[in-house]
């Protein structure tokens, strides 16, 4: 089992079945809590595959990348090269959007902040030694980027006469 | 990485997402704007709160072994793969529309500045000084982390700055923007100029901003994520030169105008 899970292919991959067996529960409890929710149904056991499919082919480019000299290829993330994958494979074929949109996106999301939330769990302590000026800023920072990208949007939409 | 505690912080994740699901979608009224909390808000602010020194005692303790949070925190990553995934067939659909006024996502990418034309002024009000460098170059993620460290080391002043933005970063960000992106909808700013600022350059926070977006108003859903994830993908390429060419430039500037003219 250890000598197994030493190949790191085999442990990502073991990771995002986790995390698509972990989505697929969620749309279930949804629907469970919700009648009018997406059921899970053979298509999203597909459109599940075919996410675990374009991740694992992510995290292989951006290995192989990482292996070039060219810096900004280096540093692009993973979940970047994910959803470029993604992209690409889903201009060359309407079936992967049909079977992925089969997956509720609400639920994607559920498990990942759960994830989170653990996480940071020993963090917590770090932030009473953060001063209280910083929380101060960061509502700021955020609003900041946020509400700068909003306005510059709405203005290049307006401009696009759209 | 032992099993036994493999099984434990599955078997707590099934249970904190089943309590979430239940709670389900709660829409809170104030004064004209509702906000509209989701189950991830709910899952991420249960296992913060049980996650506190204070309830780890004897069998919780286990759940919240340190190998537990630390698989979390390494593979935090991995499980937001799929979800990465998912915005790839959101765009493809939309390719034609996002790439007409395509340059409307890259003129977008400069409201990210707002960061430090918001931020460094209050920052400098309140008596930051050398901290507030680090803590407003951008919304505190892994490549300013990068940039400060390598340029002051995360020991000096900035460092201690940006490293309290990440930590607030990571604990509040995602609950913030998914009441903020609703709040802005309310007063009057289009969805899809909002669904372009959710791409801020932070996988959790993107996707709290967006599925927000998305419960406010679930006919706009797919215009709602391809726009989200098509500017999220331009910001993780733009994201380290807006940084490095426009964000420290300005920030250097006005810090001294600002500084200067306080004395």
């Amino acid at each position: 089992m250890t000598g197994l899970l030493s190949n790191k292919y085999i442990k990502y991959g073991l990771i995002i079945l986790l995390s698509v067996g972990l989505i697929m529960f969620t749309q279930e409890i949804k629907h469970v809590k919700d009648p009018n929710s997406m059921p899970v149904t053979g298509m999203t056991v597909l459109g599940l595959g075919v996410l675990w499919l374009f991740s694992m082919i992510g995290i292989f480019i951006s290995d192989l990348v990482n292996k070039t000299s060219i810096s900004i290829l280096r540093e692009f993330p993973v979940l970047g090269w994910v959803s470029i994958v993604s992209l690409l494979m889903c201009l060359l074929s309407d079936f992967f959007i049909q079977a992925i949109q089969a997956v509720d996106f609400l639920s994607i999301t559920t498990p990942i902040l759960t994830f989170a939330g653990i996480s940071v769990a020993n963090r917590l302590v770090d932030l009473k030694n953060t001063s209280w000026r910083v929380a101060i800023v960061a509502v700021f920072v955020f609003t900041g980027t946020y509400i700068g990208s909003a306005l510059i949007a709405t203005l290049g939409l307006y401009l696009a006469g759209n | 990485m032992k099993i036994k505690d493999l099984v434990y912080l599955i078997a707590f994740v099934l249970v904190i997402i089943t309590i979430s699901e239940m709670i389900g979608f709660q829409s809170i009224s104030v004064g004209d704007i509702s906000i509209g909390l989701l189950p991830l808000v709910f899952a991420i602010v249960i296992t913060m709160i049980l996650g506190l020194q204070f309830f780890r005692k004897g069998f919780w303790k286990q759940i919240y072994s340190k190998v537990n949070i630390e698989f979390s925190g390494k593979y935090l990553l991995f499980i937001m793969l799929p979800l990465m995934a998912r915005y790839g067939a959101d765009v493809a659909p939309q390719i034609r529309e996002i790439l007409q006024i395509g340059w409307v996502f890259i003129f977008q990418e400069f409201g990210n500045l707002g960061t430090v034309i918001f931020g460094l002024p209050i920052a400098i009000m309140i008596g930051l000084r050398r901290e507030a460098i680090g803590a407003t170059l951008g919304i505190g993620r892994e490549g300013e982390l990068a940039y400060i460290s390598e340029k002051y080391t995360l020991d000096s002043k900035e460092g201690r700055g940006v490293l309290s933005l990440y930590i607030i970063g990571t604990l509040f960000g995602a609950i913030f923007f998914s009441i903020l992106a609703p709040i802005l909808l309310g007063l009057g700013i289009r969805v899809e100029a909002l669904a372009m600022a959710s791409g801020v350059g932070s996988g959790s926070m993107m996707s709290a901003s967006s599925a927000s977006l998305v419960a406010q108003m679930p006919e706009m859903e797919s215009t709602i994520l391809a726009y989200a994830s098509a500017s999220q993908l331009l910001t993780s390429f733009l994201g380290t030169f807006t940084m490095v060419f426009l964000a420290a430039p300005l920030q250097q500037f006005m810090y001294k105008l600002l500084v200067r003219g306080e004395k």
